[in-house]
């Protein structure tokens, strides 16, 4: 068969069209330029197909994708990681694409195809894109088969057709396999994604950080709880402890900022009712995850750092699922060393002298006990302090002496910037806590959905011998907030999802959006539970539940045995209508009868003909033996016959 | 004999055992092979690239991806096979032809099955290729042409049944020895430079016309009456096919006589006859052939062309070895 056979039309029209498929969910990361080089290519090669144009020459080829490569190095500034490799990636299959002139060129554009759409799940594993590849899958496949379609053959109808049932057949293995399939360690380390755009909550927190966030409904995390959910406000999910300041913004003390001494965990006593839950979290590209304290996780790969934040060691480049039991009461460090009792005291003094001089008389009045924190939170209280997204903007390096005298208008950062300097100048050992407060109950499915409009900023401040207690300032100032949610809280104002324009979040006020909304969340949790968070751990779990206590050759036995009953009903299926009942009547009884004079003696040598065989069995047999006159009919019928 | 050789003796002799010549061949399981493409290798190197992938990043949606395809290329291994299976391929005809030329060999192709035909067959010989869709329900015939040998029976090489339909991922193929022969005839040689016949009937004189006068009447067309004897005027009018019958032919009568050329080898006095016999038929005279140990009576007509040809063809050949035998 001839292997340089050209591309066919009718596969060219598939292959362009599957290209630009897998491309597309890839535009809103890559430059665009990247666009502008796969329609060029898709272009040139429509003129070249209607004679138009001609391929360009080799040189030409080369010197177009030593051009593409320099302009991807130009863009990314680097050609390691997985962005400018997955750009490379598809400016090389569109370069492809003008080369493509024979047929086996049609098969690499369809193993590019294949291989892109695979580098999208690396970025996303979410339902829709899931659905997004399995049309794409079918394309390709249908691209193959136009590939192998003869020229002339009018049955386009069929292609589509066959395609779909060759992939459904293999859908039953492909779950035997994905389920059996040994999930092993990584072999190696592995580039991993450039984006500088981390979402959510960061590591520094600047007054303004979380009022951005509150512009967007997209989501951050889904919980579902093992028993009962708890009350609206009880759900502050811990993430960032932020405890030094330093240039106008609090951050976090890292793991190098500690002395040998204190980078222990000080791992507190589990105490009371424990609450389980299960998170799963969107990327992030950060270390940390999101918890109730005090919080531990079973989860592989999960541990609990120094500030009883739960993390994991590689920043979240996918939605990752972990495992939390939480106690709510019990104390976090109830004893404190001196050298954090100093750093959580930290303070430049020469800020805010106006802050500073209320309150120490303050404390002059009430000592720097839990009253004090009492006293001050009445302060935002009673003081006209104004919960909005949109606070005024301010550049004064004494802030808090701004916020609390002048404008009043602020976020909950503002909040609790504020009364973090105010504990610290009592000398009430504070810090900022970031990470997200409530969350929407999705009654199908009893989870819970937080979104990024959730982020939130509260303090925590220590006590003699209770340890670290969270304090929220804005609930003071906005109770709604923490009862009911940012919505609530900010009822009348402008700004609240302003980045979400077309969010489904947005109209959920219409009764069928809502509950498509919701359905389609309870299926992403579904989705992102079973299969995106499928992991060794769940894997055996699940196997264990199935078939006990797991072995490896046990485990070689059943992938095999499994494959065994998947595979052979679709053989027999497949070769039903080509099986024996197919064979002419006279060739059936030809058969039979061969095998009936078999055992009297009279074998049929390989490849005999019938006459041949009436030929021995004449001079063997009497005349009249009722088995030679069948012979006689039969080899007659098979010789005038076909 | 070179351990090469004797391979390829070795599998010819397994293939030939495996795969025995026959009128008609159905393609069935024993007798298909099936292995990746080149195309299929990419295949595979792209899913092992994909499992990499899916490993290293621990990403569940690759790892379904890659089982999806893997599995896809299992169903194709049947899909592939079953593309031939079922497929019968029926020698119906060889030309009959001179060396040097092409015989053309018309198969008849009927699919196996009731649900799915079979698409985009190739059927090779080293000379010829035709690509074939067989329906379900409707026999193809197709004519393959053959560059054959020397003189005598010709029997094709080994058929080369392949397809790499649906995906092009995996090829099947199968060998059939068709058992079909074409009769090829002596080369004709033009023997004038020969000694002439001894008893010169004359070979001048030749007329290619006949007069209305020989005209004896008609009888309805018999397959092997020469196209040139058709009334093809009682045809326009709408009559069925009729041959017109002289009742006496013009010419003269001759005898191609095997010993009349003794000068050459065997080869050169059949080529020699042979370029008489159809000197004389274009003449449209009347001959007869002696061969040693066989006489064909004087006549004339395509049929009896063909019976002269035939004879000095397999001059000294056994009916189905294809061998000389003196």
């Amino acid at each position: 068969m001839n292997t340089d056979a050209a591309l066919p039309r009718r596969a060219l029209w598939w292959l362009i069209g599957c290209q630009f498929y897998v491309i597309l969910p890839h535009l809103t990361r890559v430059p665009l330029w990247v666009l502008a080089i796969y329609l060029g290519a898709a272009l040139w090669r429509l003129q070249m197909h209607r004679e138009r144009a001609l391929m360009p020459p080799r040189w030409l080829r080369l010197l177009l994708g030593l051009a593409a490569g320099g302009a991807v190095i130009a863009s990314y500034q680097t050609l390691i990681g997985l962005d400018p490799m997955v750009a490379l990636l598809l400016v090389a299959s569109a370069l492809k694409l003008i080369e493509s002139v024979r047929a086996k060129d049609g098969y690499v554009l369809v193993s590019l195809g294949f291989f892109i759409m695979t580098t999208q799940f690396l970025y996303n594993q979410e339902l829709p894109v899931a659905l997004y590849s399995v049309v794409g899958t079918l394309l390709l496949v249908v691209s193959l088969i136009a590939l192998n379609q003869r020229p002339s053959g009018s049955i386009s109808r069929r292609e589509p057709l066959l395609a779909l049932r060759m992939l459904g057949l293999a859908i039953p293995m492909m779950i035997v396999l994905f389920l059996l399939f040994p999930r092993i360690a990584p072999l190696w380390s592995v580039p991993s994604k450039n984006t500088q755009a981390t979402t959510g909550m960061s590591d520094v927190l600047r007054p303004g950080d979380v009022t951005r966030l509150g512009r967007s409904a997209e989501v951050a995390f889904r919980v579902q709880f093992e028993d009962q959910i708890p009350p609206q406000r009880e759900l502050y999910w811990r993430g960032m402890v932020l405890n030094e300041f330093a240039d106008g913004a609090w951050r976090t003390l890292g793991w190098s900022d500690h002395p040998a001494t204190e980078r222990k965990l000080d791992k507190p006593i589990a105490v009371g009712e424990s609450l389980k839950y299960r998170i799963i979290i969107e990327p992030t590209m950060q270390h940390w995850l999101y918890a109730m304290p005090y919080a531990q996780s079973p989860t592989a790969g999960v541990f609990e750092a120094w500030d009883f934040r739960l993390a994991v060691r590689k920043p979240l480049e996918s939605t990752f699922a972990y495992d939390v039991v939480t106690w709510p009461e019990s104390s976090l460090q109830p004893e404190l060393s001196p050298w954090r009792r100093e750093a959580e005291l930290a303070l430049p003094s020469n800020l805010n002298p106006l802050t500073r001089e209320w309150v120490e008389r303050q404390v002059n009045a009430v000592g720097n006990g839990p009253e004090l924190i009492t006293r001050v939170l009445s302060y935002f209280r009673e003081q006209p302090f104004y919960y909005t997204l949109q606070p005024p903007k301010i550049d004064d390096d004494d802030f808090v002496d701004e916020f609390i005298f002048q404008s009043l208008r602020g976020f909950c950062e503002h909040y609790a910037y504020s009364f973090v300097v105010m504990m610290r100048m009592a000398g009430i050992p504070a810090r900022i806590i970031g990470g997200y407060q409530g969350g929407e109950l999705n009654t199908l499915n009893n989870t819970l959905i937080v979104r990024q409009f959730d982020a939130h900023a509260w303090v925590e401040v220590w006590l003699e011998d209770r340890g670290w207690v969270r304090v929220d300032p804005t609930a003071a100032v906005a109770p709604e907030r923490v009862e009911q949610g940012l919505e609530e809280a900010l009822r009348g104002q402008e700004g609240f999802l302003a980045d979400s324009l077309l969010s489904a979040y947005r109209f959920r006020s219409v009764t069928m959006v809502n509950w498509l909304r919701l359905r389609y969340d309870a299926a992403a949790w579904q989705w992102q539970s079973f299969i995106v968070g499928f992991n060794s751990d769940e894997q055996i779990d699940l196997l264990e539940s199935w078939f006990g206590e797991i072995k490896v050759s046990w485990f070689v036995a059943v992938l095999l045995g499994s494959w065994v009953v998947v595979l052979a009903p679709l053989i027999w299926w497949m070769n039903r209508s080509r099986s024996s009942s197919e064979r002419l009547p006279v060739e059936q009884q030809f058969a039979e009868l061969c095998r009936a004079l078999a055992r009297r003696g009279i074998e049929r040598a390989v490849g005999e003909s019938a006459i041949s065989l009436l030929v021995r069995a004449e001079s063997e047999l009497p005349a009249g033996d009722p088995q030679l006159v069948t012979l006689r009919r039969l080899a007659d019928e098979l010789y005038t016959g076909d | 004999m070179g351990i090469r050789e004797r391979l390829n003796r070795i599998t010819l002799r397994w293939l030939s055992r495996r795969l025995p010549p026959a009128r008609s061949i159905t393609l069935e399981q024993r007798r298909l092979f099936i292995f990746p493409t080149s195309a299929g290798f990419l295949f595979i190197a792209t899913l092992f690239i994909m499992l990499l992938t899916a490993i290293n990043y621990q990403n569940n949606l690759t790892y379904g991806l890659t089982f999806w395809l893997a599995m896809l290329f299992i169903v194709a291994v049947h899909y592939t096979h079953g593309n031939l299976m079922g497929l019968t391929i029926t020698a119906v005809s060889a030309e009959p032809v001179f060396p040097g030329q092409q015989s053309g060999f018309t198969l008849r192709l009927k699919a196996g099955g009731k649900r799915s035909g079979h698409y985009t067959v190739y059927l090779e010989w080293p000379d010829a290729q035709q690509v074939v869709d067989v329906s379900v329900g409707q026999d193809t015939t197709i004519t393959l042409y053959q560059s054959v040998a020397g003189r005598g029976w010709f029997h094709p090489p080994r058929l080369r049944i392949e397809s790499v339909y649906p995906l092009g991922l995996l090829r099947c193929w199968s060998y059939a020895q068709l058992d079909v022969q074409a009769l090829v005839y002596p080369k004709p040689l033009p023997a004038s430079d020969t000694p002439l016949p001894r008893n010169d009937d004359g070979v001048g004189g030749v007329s290619d016309s006949r007069g209305l006068d020989d005209l004896a009447g008609f009888r309805a067309y018999r397959a092997g009456d020469s196209p040139r004897h058709i009334d093809w005027r009682a045809l326009a009018r709408g009559q069925s096919l009729l041959t017109r019958l002289y009742s006496e032919p013009s010419s003269e009568e001759h005898w191609l006589d095997w010993e009349d050329f003794d000068a050459g080898s065997v080869e050169q006095r059949l080529s020699w006859l042979c370029w008489r016999a159809l000197r004389l038929d274009a003449s449209g005279d009347k001959f007869g052939l002696r061969l040693p140990g066989k006489e064909v009576p004087q006549s004339s007509g395509d049929r009896h062309r063909e019976q002269v040809l035939r004879e000095l063809s397999l001059y000294g050949i056994t009916s189905d070895s294809g061998e000389v035998v003196s």
